[in-house]
């Protein structure tokens, strides 16, 4: 896929002296490869997720049409794009001017860097341009096979459940020696495809199932993906497109964990590299508008940069190992690790909160320890609600029974029934979830097209403070 | 990239689907208002996003980071951070906007009430002047040089001259061969038209009387923007006497006092006379009143014009009357039985909302 002469002689240059002194600083990372386009091709791969090979669906043209907007009215501007694959692939867009190449592409080291060396990346797929094109190749035969719209309903019903599997599961298998799902050599895939390709997608259809369906799980699990996967009674292909989806959402499952790491470490390094002698000294002054933007924050916002490079930076004041956290933690562990009362009021960090007397968002008076909690408890679980399948066989009907994790946040319910009954329709079954809401505990019923919302008394069962969540 | 082409292409078609589907809602609902653009219209569709689980918005709490005290509000104007960003993997908001072209809208519209299409007539054709490049010079800018003719014209003299090598054979043209390209004008049929939104702003027009105006004028505009290449849009409100007003004005003006339909079937004539003769424009004039007139006398002077000026002169008169709580509803009596047998005049009740559908169509529905 390097393709010849994608950088301009001078950008190529420029790349090899900026790998240089990030290889000096002490970075490491696989080969990196730098494609130069213009932002319109830059914003359909973004919209892609990174992958121009991608299967077709209309969630990517949503994306791509609120990126272009975005981009014509002057309101946001992708400045690059890094995927985690190996070789690393980087697109730049040709409409920077060459001080923000040299920042992205030093920012791009920092990444990559972060990509090798953080312990959740290592569980998760190396060749993804490759496994991509695959999915994308298996989606479209499905199309062809079962028709558009019987594929585009299922693989959308597949997507809106993509939050719902255990993020820790892979490093959960790599810690324990067992092979990780997913992960295989290079010559049992080649053989597997070949395979794949020899046979219509309809004869796999009419062929008996070749793997049983694995039984209902021992215990509850987070992996609701994977059980439907394996555990529902659906069609081949329908298994198929479940587990793309399950391992796409396990390849993203750890940038959503470590955004702030990650932005943080890119952002120190861009920094640090550029001022290494990478800049010309009529470029400082831009460097540091660019720079300043990139990691400005706005009332009621988190800016990942700016949590990030601030972490990191007092972490190295404070003489701990930088290439330690950043291949130990993520956004959860690492602020539980690095921020204390000192950080919390350097950073002028604070907590908003509403105040039901005036009706607005106001700052809470500032405590560290409520600020540290309240950062803790919005990031874990990678930011998404905690859903938990709690029964396979509720009530001895094989009815699914979902537990949300609550924390004090309530979730959409109305969202979350719509969701329920697609689950129900592919589960066959009545699908329940257990909340909470105003204080109490909710049970949401699923069945048969209709929604069911019953107040169940005491709900404490679904109370979840979260592991580690205590600061201090 | 070809690719994202199409996967665009089916999340307008999902779009279109919706909106087709929600037409009726949006056909009585001010919610399209004011989101025009030349060629599009900017409609939010709620939904088009997976349902997925997502937290609510019951705490509202949350980090951030910067100067302020307790009890300062955060939530004043919130931008966006700075630029840079990598990929996407943000939750978009849950409702998007997205541009619908208007000849689609009216398509909907279209399709939806049952609208025939406007028959064009023949005398009001009017030409525009459009370019091609069609003709030839001798002189002209370089990139627009014809190397066909160029080159023919020093074949010619190269041969013409004796200067012709079959075994060498060179030919260089020189000044006098060259040839350019050169815009010529053509004439392109075009048809005008030209709408008249007339209100009565008296006293009794209230706030909801107004918006019910506002949606049936949207509609219009967007069918008839689609029937004809150019389309001027006059508003004129009146209450004992008529003005032209910007249309900012129009949708907003309240005015008191009583009421005068004649000054402004008078104003829209005089328009007609000056500026959109009837043998260049299709004219189209709408009024919308709640149906009280200043006086029997007046209603009568009003009749003479239609019947008289106005009506010879236009594609077609729609009157369409706003219920409200002071009107009484007797001038669209007036001209039901005054003017029966003329078919160029539409009239039409609106009590509510509700009713915008069924005007439109009435108003539309004749293909003049």
């Amino acid at each position: 896929m390097r393709r010849m002469g994608s950088l301009t002689a001078e950008l190529s240059d420029l790349s090899v002296a900026i790998e240089d002194v990030a290889r000096d600083s002490g970075l490491d990372f696989f080969d990196v490869s730098f494609e130069l386009l213009d932002a319109r091709d830059v914003n359909a791969i973004a919209s892609y997720g990174g992958f121009p090979v991608r299967y077709p669906s209309w969630r990517f043209g949503m994306e791509y049409e609120r990126l272009e907007k975005g981009y014509r009215f002057g309101l946001s501007k992708i400045y690059e794009l890094v995927i985690n694959n190996d070789p690393t692939y980087a697109y730049l867009v040709s409409s920077n001017s060459l001080m923000e190449q040299k920042l992205v592409m030093a920012h791009v080291f920092g990444h990559a860097d972060f990509f090798k060396h953080n312990v959740w990346f290592q569980p998760t797929e190396r060749q993804m341009v490759d496994v991509m094109a695959s999915h994308g190749t298996r989606m479209r035969r499905y199309v062809d096979a079962f028709g558009q719209d019987c594929v585009e309903r299922f693989l959308d019903l597949a997507l809106a459940l993509d939050t719902l599997i255990d993020p820790y599961l892979p490093v959960r298998h790599l810690r324990g020696g067992a092979p990780v799902e997913g992960r295989e050599d290079h010559l049992s895939r080649a053989k597997r495809s070949l395979d794949r390709a020899c046979s219509s997608p309809v004869e796999r259809r009419l062929a008996p199932v070749g793997r049983a369906p694995a039984p209902a799980p021992g215990g509850p699990t987070f992996d609701v993906l994977g059980f439907l996967a394996e555990g529902a009674d659906l069609d081949e292909w329908q298994r198929d497109v479940l587990r793309m989806v399950r391992a796409e959402a396990h390849y993203f499952a750890p940038q959503r964990m470590t955004k702030i790491m990650n932005e943080g470490w890119a952002s120190f390094w861009h920094s640090r590299i550029l001022t290494r002698g990478v800049l010309e000294v009529e470029e400082i002054v831009d460097f540091a508008d660019c720079h300043s933007g990139a990691t400005a924050t706005a009332p009621g916002q988190l800016n990942p940069y700016k949590l990030g490079i601030d972490l990191f930076r007092y972490a190295e004041e404070k003489g701990m190992d930088l290439f330690e956290l950043r291949a130990l933690h993520n956004d959860v562990s690492f602020i539980d690790a690095v921020v204390d009362e000192e950080f919390a009021e350097r950073s002028r960090l604070f907590v908003y909160a509403r105040n039901s007397r005036t009706g607005r968002t106001e700052v809470v008076p500032r405590d560290w320890r409520e600020i540290k909690e309240e950062l803790l408890r919005s990031l874990s679980w990678g930011g998404l609600p905690r859903i938990e399948l709690a029964d396979v066989d509720h009530d001895g009907r094989g009815e699914l029974l979902l537990r949300h994790h609550f924390d004090g946040r309530e979730l959409q319910l109305d969202q979350a029934g719509e969701l329920l009954v697609q689950l129900a329709s592919l589960w066959g079954r009545p699908v329940h979830l257990l909340t909470r809401e105003e204080g109490g505990g909710r049970r949401l019923t699923a069945d048969g097209g209709e929604v069911r919302l019953v107040e169940v008394p005491g709900g404490g069962e679904t109370i979840d403070r979260g592991e580690g969540l205590r600061a201090g | 990239m070809f690719r994202i082409e199409r996967d665009r292409a089916r999340f307008r078609e999902i779009v279109r689907g919706k909106l087709r589907q929600d037409l009726r809602k949006y056909l009585s609902s001010t919610e399209l208002i004011g989101r025009r653009g030349d060629k599009a219209v900017s409609i939010p569709i709620p939904q088009v996003e997976l349902p997925r689980f997502r937290f609510g918005d019951n705490s509202e709490r949350g980090v951030g980071q910067g100067e302020g005290e307790g009890g300062q509000p955060v939530d004043g104007d919130a931008g966006e951070g700075g630029g840079a960003g990598g990929a996407g993997d943000q939750e978009g908001k849950h409702i998007l906007e997205v541009d619908v072209d208007l000849a689609d809208l009216a398509e909907m519209l279209g399709d939806e009430l049952e609208l025939p299409d406007i028959q064009p007539r023949g005398d009001r054709l009017l030409s525009s002047e459009g370019g091609r490049y069609s003709g030839i010079r001798q002189a002209g800018p370089r990139s627009l040089r014809h190397f066909r003719r160029t080159y023919r014209n020093a074949l010619k003299r190269t041969i013409a001259s004796g200067a012709w090598d079959s075994a060498e054979p060179r030919v260089v043209p020189v000044r006098d061969d060259e040839r350019f390209r050169w815009r010529r004008n053509c004439p392109r049929p075009e048809s005008s038209a030209v709408i008249f939104h007339i209100m009565d702003v008296s006293g009794s027009m209230g706030r909801e009387q107004k918006d019910v105006v506002r949606i049936k004028a949207f509609w219009i505009d967007t069918w008839l923007r689609s029937q004809y290449q150019n389309l001027e849009v006059v508003y004129v409100v009146h209450d004992a006497v008529a003005k032209i007003v910007d249309q900012q004005t129009f949708f907003h003006l309240r005015e008191s006092g009583g009421t005068k339909i004649s000054s402004a079937y008078e104003l829209c004539l005089d328009l007609i006379r000056e500026r959109y003769r009837p043998e260049e424009w299709n004219i189209y004039p709408f009024h919308y009143s709640d149906g009280d007139n200043w006086s029997a006398r007046d209603t009568e002077r009003c009749v003479g014009i239609l019947r008289d000026e106005i009506l010879p002169r236009v594609n077609q008169f729609c009157y369409g009357q706003v219920k409200s709580a002071y009107g009484s509803g007797q001038f669209k009596k007036d001209l039901d039985s005054s003017l029966v047998d003329e078919e160029r005049l539409v009239t039409a009740a609106v009590d509510d909302r509700e009713g915008i559908p069924d005007a439109v169509r009435a108003f539309l529905g004749s293909g003049r």
